[in-house]
């Protein structure tokens, strides 16, 4: 009887959901004549949730209508939400894909509808049959940390280096980064390398380990993510000592750390203009206009220098950020440098 | 080896907990734990390797790193002794510790409310365990399988899919306060730790609580209300759950909703490490910490020696099954 209920609820649920997302189908008729781009996700991270504001706001400024889909970091899902793009016939896709190796398919079915697909922030393995791709640059991200580092400790000194999940795709680059860069200072040594998993709940254990164990021989600190660098600060703050962290990504609690001093730099990734990037391209391709196949997002370094004009682009100053957002976004696929926004100091 | 013992006191219960503090207690551990020869073992290898092991300051290090673990794994042994498990911990831990964060971003000088809060949600997630488990008589397996999916579906709701950040200051204070150059986590851990072997060995709830494990249907017998009893393990489960998100958000000022994720598992091993069998009725809080201690040990001495993660995990599986394995074949040659 219990049983019976609860599966009647689920199936209720599951009705009302359907309903609700015909509903705004149907609603969507005010947009019709208007340019249709279905988009999906991976799942709502700050990161994504950053990226939809930058999306809607360019969205709205060029009087577009997004079709806004987020999978929930499972496959399967996001393919079925393409599927059910393609059958709504939108004119563009834009994907922040779950997983790279996937959605081979559904790529050809949108193909085969002469509808073009872009992926943003990660490719896809069946990237011929995409129209473009925005990517960001970890490699370049690795390298440009490890250069605030070395010119930090003047090319020498003893480091250690928190790494994304081992074999995920920004660690692979963002470690490959760092290793071009350690390869020109044969006098920085690196003491350890693991894993924290991108949690500062993890870096903070494995540097106060690692604090244990080397001492006074840790002169610097190299983190793969703003994250794991936090982690890294409040174990510093615990043993009492202070060694240069750097980090990577830009988020509000790393941008802080950059104006208090306890991180020497960062490099952003700015959710917002990546993503509307992204969506301007679309644009690009749906108006026929020419547009590159690989946009290449270089994350701005960012320093004490700058670092308030990004705190304002990222948190206090942000939906005046927005409004200039639009206009910005189209500026920088003229000139090609897709992560300008004008901070002072980021070249 | 005098294997009567633990009989001659309460003939009547079966796995009796030995007395705390008594030369009873202290030969007990040692027959019933080969376990503490392997912990011992394993620090004497550590110190050998590293000269930086055996010192005050890592071991503040391994007891700061242990105290959330501690707390999750107290409540876990509560429950595994009522033949239960909790599967839920982890994400309760993101639950409050989000709850915690939200709060306090939105009153950033007042901190009593958030804490309050954080453990209030605990509590009641460790509640709705207990009442599927004891009234409901819903598998614990599948009742806390709930839990974990639905606490960590919230954890992201508050959020918004994303971390809170921005905290304010006085919120990381919380874990960071120094009493008596300790700090406060760790003196949270050693005052649970005790508490609940008092309790558990001394008071008549402790009793009930191998009761119900031991023997249900002979619980019941005797007039022990079962399903309360139940209820309890579950929320003070939660609770603890509570506590440890609180000391987690604030250690790193911030509120992950993945925080604590695979979590239980770590706890559930400390449990079993510490000699309790999941089927109830057997186990000790001072295993539960003496296996906490074994995983947090491990931990730390294979970062202090570089050893890369995926070959700690490797190391720290094989020995945790070796352990077990010793601990079962010592309590064979016992009996």
């Amino acid at each position: 009887m219990f049983r019976k209920t609860l599966r009647l609820l689920a199936l209720g649920g599951c009705a009302a959901a359907l309903l609700a997302t015909a509903g705004c189908g149907g609603a969507g008729d005010p947009g019709a004549g208007k340019t249709r781009v279905g988009v999906t996700v991976y799942d709502m991270s700050s990161f994504i949730t950053q990226g939809k504001e930058g999306m809607e706001a360019y969205a709205e400024a060029h009087d577009m209508q997004l079709l806004w889909n987020s999978a929930g970091n499972d496959v399967s899902t996001q393919a079925g939400q393409i599927e059910q793009l393609v059958n709504q016939d939108v004119d563009a896709i834009v994907i922040v894909p779950v997983q790279a190796d996937s959605l081979g398919p559904q790529l050809a079915q949108a193909k085969a509808k002469d509808i073009p697909v872009l992926a943003v922030n990660t490719t896809l393995s069946s990237s011929s049959s995409l129209a473009a791709t925005v990517l960001p640059d970890d490699v370049k991200a690795g390298e440009q940390e490890m250069e605030m580092m070395a010119e930090t400790l003047g090319g020498t000194g003893n480091i250690v280096i928190l790494q994304g999940p081992l074999g995920s795709s920004p660690e692979l680059d963002r470690t490959k980064g760092i290793q071009n860069v350690l390869a020109k200072y044969p006098d920085i040594e690196v003491l350890a390398k693991d894993t924290a998993n991108w949690k500062r709940d993890e870096a903070v254990n494995k540097t106060k380990n690692w604090l244990s164990s080397f001492g006074g021989r840790i002169d610097g600190i190299v983190s793969e993510n703003d994250d794991m660098g936090l982690g890294a600060v409040q174990a510093l703050k615990e043993a009492g000592r202070k060694v240069p962290v750097v980090g990577i990504d830009g988020i509000e609690d790393g941008l802080r750390a950059v104006q208090s001093g306890a991180f020497i730099g960062s490099s952003l990734q700015h959710g917002r203009v990546e993503l509307a990037t992204g969506l301007a391209v679309a644009k690009r391709i749906i108006d026929g206009e020419p547009a590159d196949k690989e946009y290449t997002y270089v994350m701005p370094p960012i320093t004490s220098e700058n670092v308030g004009t990004i705190l304002q682009h990222v948190v206090s100053g942000k939906e005046q950020f927005l409004r200039q957002l639009p206009a910005l976004v189209d500026e920088n696929l003229k000139t090609g440098d897709i992560a300008n926004e004008n901070a002072r100091g980021a070249s | 080896m005098t294997p009567t013992h633990s009989l001659t006191t309460h003939g009547s219960v079966e796995a009796t907990p030995p007395r705390a503090f008594s030369v009873a207690w202290m030969r007990d551990l040692l027959i019933r734990h080969a376990m503490v020869v392997v912990m011992l073992l394993v620090m004497a290898y550590f110190s050998y390797r590293s000269a930086h092991f055996a010192t005050l300051e890592n071991f503040q290090t391994i007891a700061i790193a242990a105290a959330p673990f501690a707390l999750i794994a107290l409540g876990q042994t509560l429950v595994i002794l009522t033949g239960g498990i909790d599967l839920s911990v982890g994400s309760v831990i993101a639950l409050s510790a989000m709850a915690a964060a939200a709060i306090a971003k939105d009153h950033p000088d007042r901190l009593a409310p958030a804490v309050l809060v954080a453990l209030l949600v605990g509590l009641l997630a460790g509640s709705v365990n207990g009442l599927l488990v004891s009234r409901l008589d819903v598998p614990p397996f599948i009742a806390t399988l709930g839990m974990l999916t639905t606490a960590s579906g919230l954890a992201y709701v508050i959020g918004d899919g994303a971390p809170i950040n921005g905290l304010p200051a006085n919120f990381g204070d919380i874990a960071n306060t120094r009493i008596l150059g300790v700090q406060a986590p760790v003196l949270v851990m050693i005052l649970g730790i005790v508490a609940l072997a008092v309790v558990m060995s001394r008071t008549s709830y402790g009793m009930r609580v191998y009761a119900v494990g031991g023997n249900r249907v002979a619980a019941e017998l005797t007039g022990i209300k079962v399903p309360r009893i139940l209820f309890s393990v579950y929320a003070l489960s939660g609770l603890l759950a509570g506590v440890s998100g609180v000391i987690l958000a604030s250690r790193v000022s911030s509120g992950p909703p993945n925080l604590g994720s695979g979590y239980e598992l770590d706890a559930i091993a400390a449990v079993v490490i510490g000699g309790a069998s999941l089927m109830g009725g057997r186990g000790t809080i001072w295993g539960t910490a003496l296996g906490l201690l074994l995983i947090q040990t491990l931990n730390n001495g294979l970062d202090l020696l570089v050893v890369p993660a995926y070959w700690q995990n490797v190391i720290k599986g094989v020995l945790i099954a070796a352990a077990v394995a010793v601990d079962v074949w010592a309590n064979k040659r016992r009996t």
